[in-house]
């Protein structure tokens, strides 16, 4: 090989050999920049997904929250329409008693008569407000009759003055104070009001509730 | 100075040339690494800092603050539906609690 030509092999050689290592230097550093790229990608997909499951359960969380409370409150309207009939109901059934009159009288008796035909015995105890005791004292000859009739046996009644505040009525028990029926307006409106519950929250809001 | 050790010191100085090309193309080389490597730092570290991010938190939380105000609205709607119907019935409603409350059963 002549000189010459081993100046050009040599320049070929480093030429080749310097385009070698920046070709490769040029194919790792795409590749490196595509592999950061892929996961740069695979890394905010992920935390996209995560960040949409976060705010899903926190809409989730929110809204059921946001309608619980709702729900409270609309209870809580309905709960104080179902207070204000008890309430009124028990205004107008204080008035009633307060009014004494003729109506009034005969549900004392019927009070009284409802009490005695659930017990057992013939002598039994009438206990009553001030008020109505003397009420029960005008007519308590009337409900010993129709109460002898209804035990058909001759019964006797006591009457005694009822030592709590009541709205009106009549606890009844028999002699020896074993058994007794409390018959208060109080206790009837107590019963009562759990009993029809159901019946006065429809015909308050309507039928089957639509608007809860 | 004779033909043939001119020649061969320029052969020596062409080896010279050829290894400084080399050891520059190396050099360049890394340079263009450590460039891709910074590209890459780059590209992963821009993924802490993504507005997107940010701008889907807030409209998720406008949209969802819109679906409380539709849940109060429609409990309005229906609190008030309700209102108007318990003041109608009101003293049908008394009226059965007085009646069940006095009515005696012998």
């Amino acid at each position: 090989m002549s000189l010459q030509a081993l100046q050009s092999e040599i320049e070929r050689k480093a030429q080749e050999e310097a385009s070698s290592i920046l070709e490769t230097a040029r194919a790792e550093a795409e590749k490196i920049v595509a592999e950061a790229n892929t996961k740069a990608a695979s890394i905010r997909d992920e935390r996209t997904k995560a960040i949409r499951r976060e705010i899903d359960a926190k809409e989730k969380s929110e809204l059921a929250i946001a309608r619980m409370d709702q729900k409270g409150d609309l209870l809580r309207v309905k709960s104080g329409w179902t207070n204000r009939v008890y309430e009124e109901a028990e205004k107008r059934i204080t008035k009633m008693a307060e009014n004494a009159g003729r109506e009034y009288n005969e549900l004392l008796a019927t009070l009284t008569l409802e009490a005695i035909s659930k017990m057992n015995g013939s002598k039994f105890i009438l206990e009553t407000s001030p008020r109505d005791k003397e009420a029960f004292s005008k007519m308590l000859g009337t409900i010993t009759e129709r109460a002898s009739k209804l035990k058909n046996n001759k019964v006797t009644l006591r009457l005694e003055t009822l030592q709590t505040k009541t709205l009106g009525g009549v606890i009844v028990s028999t002699e020896d104070r074993v058994q007794y029926f409390n018959n208060t307006l109080e206790a009837r409106l107590a019963v009562a009001s759990r009993k029809v519950e159901g019946a006065i929250r429809q015909i308050l809001f309507g039928t089957g509730e639509t608007n809860e | 100075m004779s033909t043939d050790i001119k020649e061969l010191q320029d052969l020596i100085a062409r080896e010279k040339n050829a290894e400084e090309k080399v050891s520059k193309a190396k050099e360049e080389a890394q340079v263009i690494l450590k460039q891709a490597r910074e590209k890459a730092e780059v590209a992963l570290g821009a993924i802490e800092s993504d507005p997107a991010w940010e701008k889907l938190k807030q409209e998720r939380n406008v949209e969802i603050a819109r679906k409380k105000a539709e849940i109060e609205e429609e409990y309005k709607r229906k609190t008030s539906s309700l209102e108007k119907v318990a003041q109608q019935n009101l003293e049908k409603a008394i009226a059965r609690l007085f009646e069940e409350t006095l009515r005696g059963k012998l």
